[in-house]
């Protein structure tokens, strides 16, 4: 079945900014085809990555935002109900499966465990799946890929991966890049000078210092971007600041005090 | 002429005689005054007031009191009303019987400033109600309040004036003595929280988010303090840092409001930059008062100029509190004020030659800002300079200026005559971050201190250092709020918790109390595994159910088609499968668990170690996360709290040994107990969280008359927490006295046992309620 999946090609290099080696190891990994989980903090680049090497790797990439209510049948596919009968519909799963896209699970901690089982027979040396409704067992493309992302961090002890899902994946972690680095993401993606980038980014070390002490996480890069895109527009830094890094993350007045009275010592 | 009784700026003089053409002697002075009085009182008033003059004449209080009235009364009638001016006839009297006769012959005339400010009837009678309370409370100190009263009006409303009177007559209890130190103002408490009902800006009210700015700037968590009471009036008081303890003032004197929060940021902003860049301790030496003052001065310009590097936003909060003028007389001090605002004002011109040079020796290029060094150098020879133009120097009246900066004590390797410095009250000291050791000296041996010249000169520096030695076995102590009902609002920082280390008991006991009781384990265990505490579920697949499965609906239907028997189970509905719940097992071992419950012939508290005893090996057995603390107090500065088992520690034989070593002993403030129990429980991220209270029911402490405070206190205490998502419930033990445990945590949320083998009857409401 010819299926066009042209639509998931990455057709222009997204920016990106490698803090590592993660470019090579993410090429060795997709040369074997190792399923790959990108752990991190949410807004540091994780998504961003696997976009660029999508388009690197001239893959399609089909994305799956991962949520409770998710059934295996949203990722593999299901009948649908016509006039005549009944017709097969692929899920996004499958669909990478059969064609040979890279299928990126985003926050797969989300999906209940019980869901998140399906990918397991593709995550071993069997690259199949099973399409017990439809009697079909396909023989997954010798171009797809699996990638997750997880944040470890907010979950509860009940929204775990599984030990044995876990153990099928080879990790990369993601964190907030160097400073220097930071800066010149946020500059290039907002079209602000690097000066003010590496002001934003000594902003966001203030706010990191408070995790644990009332914030869940401090600022993260693309809290960052938004900050300097509205400094773009000419709304000056401290409001920007207060907009995209304070007012968002904390409703406790002493801790919003804080960061603000920060940001007014870093400008 | 009356003599006049002069206390200080604030008296009001009594003389009883004030106009030339009175007659001299009392009685017919009072018949005078009297006769005065119907110019100001109407018709059909002026005969009560009469009545009133007469009756306090013959009451025996002698002939002052009652001219006082018949003096001051009447001025009531025009800023208020008669009925406002006879009425207080009976204030008078009841000051003149129960407190003496100074205060009640000052209390007319008090009434007129009062009512003077104040200008409503109803704000005056609120002002005489709190004067009774007063009366009643605290006599003694009557006459210091009646003193101040121009202060005390023109500063509070009646509701703030009541607020910080109660909070005196709260903290001092019956002690007549600490009750005039503080009306009277002589203990700095009662200036600080004068100024928190007045609505100033107080450090309490800043503290944590002060505390977090430092944090967010350097990842700096020094233990910050109350300066300690001294005799040093308020406009000397500056932050002071040693060993690494900071101490601040509660309030800056003309600080007031945004102004006040600016300059203690800026205050803390500048300790901040001492804890990273202050590395060395400058040895006394043989400097001169003077030089110590300029080394001091230079070093804080320099920590501030490495600060404003990293921080280019400080200087803005600096500079703003530095307002030398280039001009004046050239006393050290100015001069001093000058060559800071120098050193940190780029825009500033002075030309004076001294400050010049001080500006060009700090600026050389040649200098190497990181080593403090420098600043010893440049400070002795600006030192010289000053004692060679003869300027003079007190050093017993210096302060460092801007207000915002620190004493700079802790700069200062004073040899042995370090004071008690060294943190022996064992204060927790949270992880500050060390990458150097900013004053680390400890050679406090005490010694006389009479070997130099300059001895007078630094004893005024030592003058300021602490006292704070006091011994506590605690690691741990934590500063809560409390609530008063009687002014609706919470005190901040009223009290202290303090972490005890639990003794050791027997821990075969907890396994005898498990066998013995062998039959009940089970039935609670049971009783917890069934019920489902957790964020509903949506299964599929169901036979019965609210909602059609999608899925299982389509797969019915090709079933059909293909000619197969479709399955029936079509629904989904949502369920509590699990139990997602977090409990904190809080135990009142106050001494009144030592009675006997008349029901199981053992003690109140033995009946809790064995409700405990279950509860925790069914919540250890089916895995439920589970703590226990215990909690007793012996006032409000010392509220013992023990951990028996953290969250996260396990359940083994350590946590039941210290479970069967409790026993029971002082009192029980249980507002401040259940606080500190739920900043652990906040922490959790089951879906549920529950505080379980176990106790015998009277809120007590033994520095609180009042019944009700505490219990009202609990109380608010309950209702906050519930909306942090948090449910309570108390286990309440029967002893037969009053049960205060329904007002406190509602009806619903009380189960009340007498014997062990109640328990698993009332643990079905506990849970069922959570479930709900």
């Amino acid at each position: 079945m010819g299926i066009n999946l042209d639509d998931y090609l990455i057709k222009e290099e997204p920016y990106y900014s490698p803090t590592h080696n993660e470019i090579q190891l993410f090429e060795a990994a997709y040369a074997n085809r190792m399923p790959m989980m990108l752990k991190g903090p949410t807004g540091c680049g994780k998504t961003r990555f696997v976009e660029y090497m999508a388009w690197k790797l001239k893959k399609p990439l089909i994305t799956v935002s991962c949520h409770e209510d998710m059934t295996a049948s949203d990722l593999v596919g299901r009948y649908l109900l016509d006039a005549e009968g009944t017709v097969w519909h692929d899920g996004p799963l499958t669909l990478a499966v059969r064609h040979g896209a890279i299928c990126y699970l985003d926050e797969i901690v989300e999906a209940r465990q019980d869901t998140s089982v399906v990918i397991h027979s593709l995550t071993d040396d069997r690259r199949i799946l099973s399409l017990e409704k439809k009697n079909e067992v396909i023989k997954a493309n010798k171009d797809f890929q699996i990638v997750i992302s997880y944040n470890p961090g907010y979950q509860s002890v009940l929204k775990d991966l599984k030990e044995s899902t876990k153990q099928r994946f080879g990790a990369i972690d993601f964190d907030y890049p160097k400073a220097e680095d930071e800066a010149k993401i946020i500059a290039h993606e907002s079209g602000i000078d690097t000066k003010t980038a590496a002001k934003l980014v000594q902003i966001s070390e203030r706010s990191r210092n408070l995790k644990g002490h009332g914030l869940d996480e401090g600022a993260s890069t693309r809290m960052l971007i938004y900050a300097a895109q509205l400094m773009s527009k000419g709304i000056p830094l401290e409001e920007a600041c207060e907009v995209a890094l304070v007012l968002p993350i904390t409703d406790d007045l002493d801790i919003r005090n804080a960061l603000s009275s920060a940001i007014e010592a870093c400008a | 002429m009356a003599a006049s009784t002069t206390r200080g700026k604030y008296a009001i003089s009594s003389h009883s005689q004030e106009h030339a053409q009175e007659p001299g002697d009392p009685d017919e002075r009072l018949v005078f005054l009297i006769n005065e009085g119907k110019h100001l009182f109407p018709n059909e008033y002026y005969p009560l007031w009469e009545t009133a003059c007469s009756k306090l004449s013959h009451a025996g209080y002698g002939a002052l009191i009652p001219l006082s009235y018949a003096r001051h009364s009447p001025k009531l009638v025009k800023k208020l009303n008669s009925e406002a001016a006879i009425n207080f006839a009976a204030t008078v009297s009841l000051a003149a019987i129960k407190v003496n006769r100074a205060a009640a012959e000052l209390l007319p005339k008090a009434a007129v400033i009062a009512a003077n400010e104040l200008k409503s009837t109803q704000a005056f009678t609120s002002w005489v109600t709190t004067i009774e309370e007063l009366i009643y409370n605290a006599p003694e100190s009557l006459l210091a309040v009646l003193e101040r009263t121009q202060k005390i009006v023109s500063t509070l409303t009646p509701d703030q004036f009541r607020a910080w009177v109660l909070t005196g007559l709260r903290s001092t209890g019956d002690d007549a003595l600490r009750q005039i130190n503080y009306f009277s103002f002589t203990d700095p408490e009662s200036e600080k929280w004068f100024r928190h009902e007045a609505g100033d800006v107080v450090f309490t009210d800043l503290d944590r988010r002060l505390k977090l700015y430092l944090l967010s700037l350097w990842s700096l968590r020094p233990p910050i303090r109350d300066l300690p009471a001294s005799t040093s009036p308020l406009s000397l008081r500056r932050i002071s840092i040693s060993n690494g303890v900071v101490r601040v003032p509660e309030v800056f004197p003309g600080f007031h409001g945004e102004q006040a929060e600016k300059i203690f940021r800026a205050g803390l902003a500048h300790v901040g930059a001492h804890l990273v860049y202050s590395t060395k301790i400058f040895p006394l030496g043989e400097l001169k008062p003077i030089q110590v003052a300029l080394v001091s001065l230079l070093e804080d310009a320099r920590v501030e100029y490495l600060a404003i590097q990293t921080f280019p936003g400080l200087r803005t909060l600096w500079q703003q509190f530095h307002v030398a003028k280039p001009s004046g007389p050239k006393l050290v001090p100015l001069l001093l004020s000058r060559l800071a605002r120098a050193l940190i004002d780029k825009e500033y011109k002075d030309k004076d030659g001294w400050v010049q040079k001080g500006r060009d020796m700090f600026f050389d290029p040649q200098n190497d800002m990181t080593d403090p060094a420098m600043c010893r150098s440049i400070g002795v020879l600006l030192g010289n300079d000053l004692g060679q133009l003869r300027a003079q120097f007190n050093a017993k009246t210096y302060v460092v200026e801007p207000a915002y900066r620190d004493d700079n004590m802790g700069l200062w390797d004073f040899g042995d005559q370090q004071g008690q410095e060294e943190d022996s009250d064992g204060i927790f000291i949270e992880a500050m971050r060390m990458d150097r050791e900013e004053v680390e000296d400890d050679s406090s041996s005490e010694q006389e201190q009479d070997q130099k010249e300059n001895d007078e000169d630094e004893q005024q520096y030592h003058a300021r250092e602490s006292t704070d030695s006091e011994q506590r076995e605690s690691e741990v102590a934590v500063r809560y709020p409390e609530y008063d009902y009687l002014t609706g609002s919470e005190r901040p920082n009223w009290t202290c918790v303090l972490e005890y280390f639990p003794d050791f008991g027997d821990a075969y006991k907890i396994e005898r109390i498990l066998e013995k009781h062998n039959n009940l384990v089970n039935r609670i265990t049971n009783l917890i595994q069934t019920a489902k505490v957790s964020l509903p579920e949506r299964l599929h697949r169901q036979s019965l159910g609210e909602s059609l499965d999608l899925d299982a609906c389509v797969n019915a239907v090709i079933s059909r088609r293909m000619g197969d028997i479709p399955d029936p189970r079509i629904y989904s509905t949502t369920e509590r499968k699990h139990r997602d719940l977090s409990v904190m097992v809080l135990l009142d071992i106050s001494n009144s668990t030592n009675d006997k419950v008349q029901a199981s012939g053992t003690s109140v508290l033995e009946l809790e170690i064995q409700a405990t005893s279950l509860l925790a090996y069914a919540m250890s057995e089916l895995n439920d996360p589970f703590a226990i603390s215990a909690f007793c107090s012996d006032g409000k500065e010392d509220v013992h709290y023990y951990r028996i088992k953290d969250f996260n520690s396990p359940y083994d034989t350590t946590a039941r040994a210290h479970l069967a070593g409790l026993h029971g002993k002082l009192s029980t403030r249980m507002g401040a107990a259940m606080r500190h129990a739920t900043e652990d429980l906040v922490a959790q991220r089951t879906h549920r969280r529950l505080l379980l209270v176990i106790s015998d029911g009277e809120p007590s402490d033994i520095d609180v008359d009042d019944q009700q405070y505490l219990v009202e206190d609990a109380r608010k205490v309950v209702r906050s927490i519930s909306r942090l998502g948090i449910d309570t419930f108390c286990v309440g033990l029967d002893a037969g006295g009053d049960n205060y445990l329904h007002k406190i945590f509602g009806r619903k949320n009380v189960a009340v046992i007498d014997k062990l083998e109640h328990l698993p009857e009332k643990l079905p409401l506990l849970y069922l309620r959570l479930t709900a």
